[in-house]
């Protein structure tokens, strides 16, 4: 059963306030003036910190969301059941806050359902788009049932449990057609999709009387392709990419890296929210989440040290260039010392060792897609691009704005689990 | 497919074309300054009011300084990056060979920036409703059967139009007639897949600032088999979910409370 839950609003709010309302008004200076009145982006550098932070790397962080509902209610692990609501919530408003930084980045964001008329299904850019929309649909649809919960809507939670399979239904196999533009792929999709919500409905399989699998199962499946195809996007420029990051699996890295981002975060969060809720912190679950992070952080530092190595970059990576230094802060910070923290017994027994791990990873993350989206691209003769602090400070008070209504939220409405007995104090 | 062929060798430098692709576009003059930027050229760089510009450049040629002029324009590639990188479909490469612009459905993304190999498309950073602008290859002219303003205005013949497989043909005679004169090469032949506007020159051309380092595949030759598996890869996910929630759920039953 979950339960709202107490914390006071402080200093700290008053801060994230305060950031809140400076990104609004340089958003509405931005709108007012144009993007170059705000940000350093030339014609050399048409991209910069917003689509490196606010997307690339959002859309990465707000990844705990589709793993943790994966974990829970695709492969059972019912153990951390209790990080499925917050965690819904915080992808939830991460991919608005996605959204909001998108709406200030792109140059004519009153345009922006062009993208749902004129299909471009060969674009990187248009599967992310749609991706993200019909995502962010399913983590609205997802968290639905908290507020059936709280206003005991118990005829709306059974019409949602009905509906929603056919919904989750409807939505893949139309991006399935419009991606593929295929009637073969579309019915095969189809057909594996219907057969398996007939199982479902006809008792063959065991129903979730929790959540429709499907909608779940819709959940995962666009999250697994747009964190990918965020970096198909850079799939484009081999031409001004630095051979430190361009490759050809850029995809499934960034897929790979979205999980652990994703991982990381959930600590992150529960870890923050105990101690902003004054909640005890359930340590088991989060040292269980712990050791399947070390072990997708050694499967993506695997993968990225063969993919160098295929390439043969090597003196590159040696070099004193701009582009070397943060390529091993990303894998120093990023990588290797949470890697370290967490197979050390002491760094998972105590909850800090766990967080620090975890907020590593985080940095090394936002490190990472800005390198692939700023250090590493070349603008040739165009002076180096360097983020404006104006910025910088509307994608923070969009990060502002997403903490205060994740605190504001979980106060009114039943995210968090009622505490257990067993509980370690934090 | 049309294309047009720059010879830089009969190019003295006197503009007309950059004046008549500003009076046909209906594009404004801008102010510049005197060695605002690279010697005597003018402007300093295609702008959302410049689609065209003449490059000054001052190359040592035996021993002595000359000026070996340059074209800069959009490069109207045979598969552009631009029209794969657009989310909506606001580039487009017509039939005849342009790549043109809708502006109205255009989002601003700039992704057709990041995309273009040869940093062509100019974004309108001071603008609250900005566009897009390149050169389009005088399609408006093309449809009433004349050639493009910069074509037409050349009085030295350095700009040719015509078919690109002659244009190719042409280029290659007079490097092949004048092996002494000519660098033995025709930029846009291969560059990103072949474009739709060449350029000979007398000398190698990085030397006169064209970027060089293209490769000869088209720029979405990466992107074509990510996006083709798109639906491999949900077909791929929908039956990994759909076996493991049948073989989590069977465990789940046995153990049902707090089981890792």
């Amino acid at each position: 059963m979950s339960t709202e839950v107490k914390g006071r609003f402080g200093f700290g709010s008053f801060i994230l306030f305060v950031l809140t309302v400076l990104g609004i008004v340089l958003a509405l200076y931005r709108f007012a003036t144009g993007i170059g009145s705000v940000a350093n982006l030339n014609q050399g550098y048409p991209w910069g910190f917003w689509i490196g932070f606010d997307i690339l790397a959002g859309i990465a962080l707000a990844g705990g969301g589709f793993v943790i509902a994966a974990v829970v209610h695709i492969f059972g692990s019912e153990k951390y059941h209790a990080l499925v609501r917050p965690a819904i919530l915080t992808a939830f408003l991460g991919y608005l806050m996605f959204i909001t930084g998108l709406l200030v980045d792109i140059g004519r964001p009153w345009m922006i359902w062009s993208m749902m008329i004129n299909w471009q299904h060969e674009s990187p850019m248009f599967e992310v788009g749609w991706c993200v929309m019909l995502y962010t649909t399913v983590l609205l649809f997802e968290f639905l049932p908290v507020v059936f919960e709280k206003y005991k809507m118990a005829g709306a939670l059974k019409i949602w449990m009905n509906i929603m399979p056919l919904v989750a239904i409807v939505m893949l196999v139309f991006f399935a057609w419009l991606l593929s533009r295929s009637t073969q792929w579309t019915v095969v999709i189809a057909a594996v999709l219907v057969i398996f919500e007939l199982a479902i409905r006809g008792g063959v399989l065991k129903r979730d009387p929790r959540v429709p699998t499907l909608l779940i199962m819709a959940g995962i499946i666009f999250s697994t392709l747009h964190q990918s195809s965020l970096g198909s996007l850079f799939l484009m420029v081999p031409h001004k990419l630095s051979m430190i990051w361009f490759s050809p699996i850029l995809p499934v890295l960034f897929f790979i890296s979205a999980v652990m981002a994703g991982m990381a975060m959930l600590i992150v969060e529960s870890t923050l929210s105990s101690k902003f809720f004054r909640r005890g912190l359930e340590l088991n679950i989060l040292q269980g989440i712990g050791k399947g992070l070390s072990w997708v952080i050694l499967i993506y530092l695997a993968v990225r040290v063969v993919d160098l190595a295929y390439r043969r970059v090597g003196s590159e990576l040696l070099a004193t260039s701009p582009q070397a230094v943060a390529f091993w802060i990303e894998i120093v910070i990023g990588l290797l010392i949470p890697l370290a923290l967490l197979l050390t017994p002491q760094g998972v027994a105590s909850g800090r060792g766990l967080f620090w791990a975890a907020i590593f990873v985080v940095i090394g993350l936002v490190v990472n897609r800005i390198n692939v989206a700023v250090t590493g691209i070349s603008g040739g003769s165009y002076p180096t691009y360097y983020p404006h602090w104006m910025e910088v400070a509307i994608s923070v008070g969009i990060v502002s704005l997403g903490i205060l209504a994740f605190l504001l939220i979980c106060r009114n409405f039943p995210i968090f689990e009622k505490e257990h007995s067993h509980a370690a104090s934090a | 497919m049309k294309a047009l062929l720059i010879d830089t060798i009969r190019c003295t430098g006197c503009r007309s074309c950059q004046v008549a692709c500003k009076e046909w576009n209906e594009l404004p003059a801008e102010e510049t300054s005197f060695f605002g930027g690279p010697g005597y050229q003018n402007p300093k760089d295609l702008s959302k009011n410049t689609w065209n510009l003449i490059t000054f450049n001052e190359v040592k040629l035996n021993g002595r300084l000359k000026w070996i002029f340059g074209k800069k324009q959009c490069m109207h590639c045979l598969e552009p990056g631009c029209v794969s990188a657009c989310p909506v479909g606001a580039l487009e490469k017509t039939a005849d060979g342009p790549v043109i612009y809708h502006k109205n459905i255009c989002i601003g993304c700039r992704y057709c920036m990041l995309a273009c190999p040869f940093q062509i498309p100019r974004f309108d950073f001071d603008s609250p409703n900005p566009y897009i602008t390149k050169c389009r290859l005088c399609h408006d002219r093309q449809e009433m059967g004349e050639i493009p303003a910069c074509a037409k205005a050349c009085p030295t013949g350095a700009i040719t139009f015509g078919e690109r497989e002659d244009m190719v043909r042409e280029a290659q005679r007079r490097i092949a007639e004048n092996p002494d004169k000519y660098h033995h090469k025709v930029y846009g032949l291969e560059e990103a897949g072949g474009t739709c506007v060449l350029h000979i020159s007398s000398v190698p051309f990085e030397e006169i600032g064209y970027i060089t380092d293209i490769p000869n595949e088209p720029v979405c030759a990466n992107v074509k088999p990510a996006m083709k598996a798109i639906p491999a890869v949900m077909l791929g996910a929908a039956l990994i979910l759909g076996a493991s929630y049948k073989f989590r759920n069977r465990t789940r039953d046995e153990e049902p409370a707090a089981h890792g």
